[in-house]
């Protein structure tokens, strides 16, 4: 009896040990790939290209010196974060109340809109590359922030409605009938009573449509030249050329994640809620 | 509560005439006028949904329009003494077009092995982490990063600091575990397995991090019931704890899919559709052959039918969801 029950110890203990290693097997497989970026942005050049790869250098500052002052960079980290605030600021004005209303209201074509709304959602932002570079040319809105920030919002907008509906359906209707009884009009009851009960739920919709527009990259590539050029496009002049200017790479994509991480740890339980539609709650 | 509910469902969110006109048998059928609330709520909505419609419209649906206009033209900027209304040619032509075809194949290839290797490989750890009791909000955080990363950097990484031979962190590894040193993005297969080894990196967490939620809040009492009566781990598994999970993978299998059609900013970074065209799925082919050959009409064409088949897939697959539940 006493041996059986030391077995179920050690059967016990084993099991832990081996679930613990396949806990820092996936933190590391996850985790070493980003911090890697961020650790060769700050390694001498010496100790970028060494065999095996090295952890052990004297960290300098020298790439963020050279991407800040030679390339552009701060230009376009200014267009991104013109452009991303912006983005999000209009997108959240416009997908809250329609969020709200395809939630809780039936009306005339609901349906109809829905889907029309879930359509553009599924398109592959691909398809409309052709007609939004032509027209942005002939509407000479090319290489501009407003033309940018009409297109990210194409990309959002369906996107955070979508999000706002499943945060707004969480909600019990009773907020609404006492609202009612007290005699509110629809619109006092939305912005007094459902938009203090979703603030979490605007704040998720916000930092992901922020993140989305932030990090977006195909139509930046084509519909933006020097004047409002965004990061993420702005980053492969480094590895476009012959010299393959790892150092100054690694210090613009570090540049890049630093706004996303911050945001991510603060909010990620939230985060992780919206990221998949609220499959998870 | 259950008429409740559906009463709600009839006249929106509201039951202002709870009892009247289905539990009394003698309005049914008497056409009521419509108050004059439901009216003002009607309105209401309308004024809601009306900015996102109008913004929809223009910019998507006159752009779409534009589309389906442009590819049924010639018009090709290298060409453009050529350019003509040229009714369905285009799409004639892609139907006798190789590369399409090759393109096609590689895209079903994709999405299934990555969306495949996403739910094996997130369902696999959520299950061997649901036991432990430490570490599970290091772990959601940390497997959150990928997600959230630009996809260009993240291609771009995975080009330079993990895969380059000698110097990358990834080729380093592969030589350590005996698989030797490759041309990881630079060999046709090889470039291929890479690009889809990188889509499920960036995005395995979200698989794992719905199945790791769902197991954590699966009910306790068939598990017990089904060990009081014998049954073994393989079989609480096959029998309770995967059919309770069905609605999670399914979710997971159509959000994937869909996102995984609409792949682009990753790959094209990081192999540009290359070596020749050994990752040129159909967005990137769709891209190449619109800004790189500039020919935009025979684009277009290539972008509606790419348009129809992923917006096809997904609602098949969103159907399959909704009957599913």
């Amino acid at each position: 009896m006493l041996i059986e029950q030391s077995k179920i110890k050690t059967i016990k203990y084993i099991r832990f040990i081996v679930a613990l290693l396949l806990l820092l097997l996936v933190i590391g497989t996850w985790l070493i790939p980003v911090g890697w970026i961020a650790a060769t942005s700050f390694k001498p050049r010496t100790s970028i290209f060494t065999v095996p790869p090295t952890l052990v250098f004297k960290p300098i500052l020298n790439h963020y010196a050279r991407a800040l002052r030679f390339l552009g960079i701060v230009a376009s980290i200014r267009n991104s974060l013109v452009i991303a605030l912006t983005t999000t600021l209009i997108t959240l004005l416009v997908a809250v109340p329609a969020g709200y209303a395809y939630a809780r209201f039936r009306f005339k074509f609901r349906e109809q809109l829905s889907f029309f709304t879930l359509f553009t959602q599924m398109a592959p932002p691909i398809s409309l590359l052709i007609p939004f570079f032509v027209i942005l040319h002939k509407l000479k809105m090319f290489d501009t922030y407003i033309g940018m920030i009409t297109i990210h919002l194409t990309l959002l907008i369906p996107f955070s409605i979508w999000l706002m509906i499943t945060y707004f359906q969480d909600l019990p209707h009773e907020l609404e009938e006492a609202a009612l009884i007290d005699g509110a009009s629809p619109f006092t009851t939305f912005i007094y009573v459902m938009l203090p009960q979703v603030a979490g739920g605007i704040a998720v919709t916000g930092i992901l449509a922020f993140i989305a527009s932030w990090n977006e990259f195909l139509y930046a590539s084509i519909l933006t030249g020097r004047k409002v050029q965004t990061v993420p496009v702005a980053i492969f002049s480094f590895l476009t050329t012959e010299e393959t200017l790892w150092g100054p790479f690694a210090a613009t994509g570090t540049m890049i994640m630093i706004p996303v991480i911050i945001v991510v740890l603060i909010a990620q339980r939230h985060i992780i809620r919206g990221l998949t539609f609220g499959a998870i709650k | 509560m259950e008429q409740r509910v559906r009463i709600s469902r009839q006249n929106g969110k509201t039951n202002y005439d709870d009892g009247e006109s289905t539990t009394s048998p003698r309005h049914r059928g008497v056409k009521r006028e419509r108050p004059r609330w439901t009216k003002q709520q009607e309105h209401f909505a309308w004024k809601m949904v009306s900015p996102s419609i109008a913004f929809l419209v223009i910019i998507f649906a006159f752009p779409l329009v534009y589309l389906l206009v442009t590819s049924t033209h010639q018009f090709d900027l290298t060409k453009p003494w050529k350019n003509a209304w040229i009714g369905f040619n285009n799409y004639f032509a892609i139907l006798g077009d190789g590369r399409f075809w090759h393109s096609l194949q590689l895209t079903a290839f994709y999405t299934t092995a990555t969306v495949f290797l996403q739910v094996i490989i997130g369902l696999g750890l959520a299950l061997a982490l649901s036991k432990v009791e430490i570490g599970r909000g290091i772990v959601r955080t940390a497997v959150l990063f990928s997600m959230v990363l630009s996809p260009v950097v993240t291609g771009l990484t995975w080009r330079t600091l993990l895969l380059t031979p000698r110097f990358g962190l990834l080729d380093y590894i592969a030589v350590q575990l005996g698989i030797g040193s490759h041309s990881w993005l630079g060999d046709p297969q090889l470039a291929l397995l890479s690009v889809i080894a990188m889509h499920t990196w960036q995005w395995t967490p979200f698989a794992f991090l719905v199945f790791f939620a769902a197991l954590a809040a699966l009910p306790q009492e068939p598990l017990e019931a089904a060990k009081i009566d014998g049954a073994g781990a393989r079989q609480c598994f096959w029998f309770i704890t995967l059919p309770l999970l069905r609605p999670s993978i399914v979710i997971v299998i159509v959000i994937r899919t869909m996102i995984a059609l609409r792949a682009f900013a990753a790959i094209f970074s990081a192999t540009g559709g290359g070596p020749g065209t050994a990752t040129e799925i159909l967005n990137l082919y769709t891209y190449r052959a619109s800004f790189t050959a500039l020919n935009i009409g025979y684009g277009a064409a290539l972008a509606t039918v790419l348009l129809l088949i992923t917006t096809g897939i997904s609602f098949l697959f969103l159907r399959i969801r909704v009957s599913r539940r």
